[in-house]
């Protein structure tokens, strides 16, 4: 072997000793997983026994087709996702702002409002089950508010708008540190000079702030999609998917399916339908903000 | 001019306080019943507790066997978060300085699963696991949680890692390292930034990961992690609710603690791994 061989094999090795035990982990829990699942929802599997059948298009065609509580789902998980979206960053957005004008005790309102956030989905859920029975229960007697008379747990549509409210307020602390790093990377002068070329501090917003802090936005849109259309933990604990399905989002519907009913195969088929969903969305959030931090 | 930027200052405080009252109004429900009975709960759940009560908490201590479930919790942290450091800077590392094609391609590889949401292969990852024997163990666990860290560790010591500059490194083969040393004693230390980002990011999603345990960890009480046991032990105590807030306090003491002392490094860590993530 001669030298630039043994030097090139030498950096070769390096580069494996290096890199193999993060591929192998990656593989053996992400990679293998997410091409069986693929695998398999062509198939007919219980989970149980060895063998599955292969079933062609079949699980596909019934989950679109014969299958309300999936596609009931699919709706839900949209309109939950949109509505959580839209709050948690404007109302983010909003209190961050406020809390960059010169206040006094910043550091505390960050702190307090950033707590729900460490707090996990699961005991969030149990809280506001709480609060939605029993508190607003006694409130209901004692005020007679129609307000709290109202089922916001019980009833399919205000479980609904439940569900998205507890999300706002769970998430918001932390769309809102990310907002207040963005605007704090601002330069002040650009805004003071804006100012006194006469522009309203409404309009310095929308023309100067906003499209400094895009790249923010475009994290904070990214980050809240995402975790939205993946939502699981807070359903399961507050609504358990009811009352009668109205609250049960993809992930939970996968699960059940997958765990509750034992149908394995047609469980991964309704996995690459939200894997699917899920990488379009990326791709054209993705495009859209590219046009846009190009822009500004 | 002065006067009246001072009166919107002071509005806007006020305002925020009574927000910020508004907004933690149901975790201070919390803590309050949690030091009541069950008749006062039933009768007064708004009011303050009469007669402060620690049997909440001593009930809720020994139903869902606290100490074990916050010793397996700890650990599966630990050696999650620790596992996935070690892969993650490495590969991350090793991948920012080699410019091959291969390393382009194993790059992509790696951070991929970044954009695959966990509950599109939860399914088959638990059959996976199961076939490796990882399934109802608190090691076993750790060891799934270094697959599905390390993308998003990779691309931040990546692309933390391009920014150190060659000269350092020839610098200390000239004086003798090799490359064992070089890695665990100039490179690992200058990316101590990137590691304090990914240990916040990644030790709060494993501390309150709710979904891989229930899949993996099965229902033996000796594996429970907190959030398992929170979930076992309210669901078993249905509408006893001050059993229930108890539990979800001490649920959530350790991370508050943790939270409280840390908490500036806490949301820089989460800034950094957000904005380059």
């Amino acid at each position: 072997m001669n030298k630039t061989t043994f030097k090139k094999f030498s950096s070769l090795l390096q580069f494996f000793v290096y890199t193999s035990p993060a591929i192998i982990a990656i593989t053996a829990f992400v990679g293998i997983p997410f091409l069986t699942t693929i695998n398999y929802s062509f198939r007919s599997w219980n989970g149980i026994d060895k063998v599955s059948t292969f079933v062609g298009l079949k699980n596909y065609i019934r989950l679109f087709t014969d299958d309300q509580a999936f596609i009931h789902a699919i709706v839900f998980t949209f309109i939950y996702a949109f509505f959580v979206v839209i709050f948690v960053n404007i109302l983010a957005l909003l209190c961050a702002q406020l809390l960059e004008s010169k206040i006094r005790g910043k550091g505390i309102f960050r702190t307090a409002f950033y707590l729900p956030n460490i707090i996990s989905l699961v005991v969030i859920g149990f809280i506001w089950k709480f609060i939605c029975t029993r508190v607003f229960d006694q409130l209901a007697t004692a005020t007679s508010i129609s307000f709290f008379e109202l089922s916001w747990l019980g009833d399919p549509k205000l479980a609904v708008a439940t569900v998205i409210f507890i999300s706002v307020w769970q998430g918001l602390g932390f769309y809102m540190v990310i907002y207040i790093a963005g605007l704090q990377s601002v330069p002040e002068d650009i805004g003071e000079a804006a100012m006194i070329d006469g522009a309203s501090s409404f309009r310095k917003f929308f023309k100067i702030t906003l499209p400094m802090i895009m790249p923010s936005i475009s994290f904070c849109m990214f980050y809240s999609v995402a975790n939205s259309m993946k939502m699981f933990d807070l359903i399961f604990s507050l609504t358990g998917g009811g009352p009668g399905g109205a609250t049960t989002p993809m992930a939970l519907d996968i699960y059940n399916t997958a765990f509750g009913k034992q149908m394995m195969g047609y469980g991964t088929a309704k996995s690459v339908i939200l894997f699917i969903i899920v990488a379009a969305i990326s791709v054209i959030q993705i495009n859209f903000f590219k046009n846009k931090e190009v822009e500004s | 001019m002065k006067r009246k930027q001072n009166l919107t200052t002071s509005l806007i405080t006020i305002l925020l306080m009574i927000i910020l009252v508004i907004y933690l109004l149901p975790l201070v429900l919390m803590v309050t019943n949690s030091f009541k009975s069950y008749g006062e709960v039933m009768l007064n759940a708004l009011s303050l507790p009469e007669a402060f009560t620690f049997d909440n908490f001593k009930k809720v201590f020994e139903t869902m066997d606290y100490p074990k479930a916050f010793f397996n919790t700890f650990v599966i942290t630990l050696i999650g978060v620790s596992g996935i450091i070690v892969m993650g800077s490495m590969a991350g590392y090793k991948l920012a300085r080699t410019k091959t094609k291969l390393s382009k391609y194993v790059f992509l590889y790696c951070i991929m699963p970044m954009m695959i949401p966990f509950q599109s292969f939860m399914i088959t990852l638990v059959q996976v696991s199961k076939g490796m024997h990882l399934t109802n163990s608190v090691l076993g666990i750790t060891v799934v949680y270094w697959g599905l860290g390390a993308p998003m560790a990779i691309f931040l010591y990546q692309g933390f890692a391009k920014s150190i500059p060659l000269e350092l490194e020839e610098a200390a083969i000239i004086d003798g390292c090799n490359q064992f040393q070089l890695f665990t004693q100039i490179i690992f230390p200058l990316l101590k930034s990137v590691t304090a980002a990914v240990i916040v990011v990644n030790a709060m999603w494993v501390w309150n990961d709710f979904l891989l345990p229930l899949l993996v960890l099965g229902t033996d009480k000796k594996n429970q992690t907190l959030q398992l046991a929170a979930y076992s032990f309210m669901g078993q105590y249905k509408m006893e609710w001050q059993n229930i807030m108890g539990a979800a306090i001490l649920i959530i003491i350790p991370a508050l603690i943790i939270y409280l002392i840390f908490q500036k490094h806490i949301i820089k860590g989460m800034i950094a791994g957000a904005v380059k993530g």
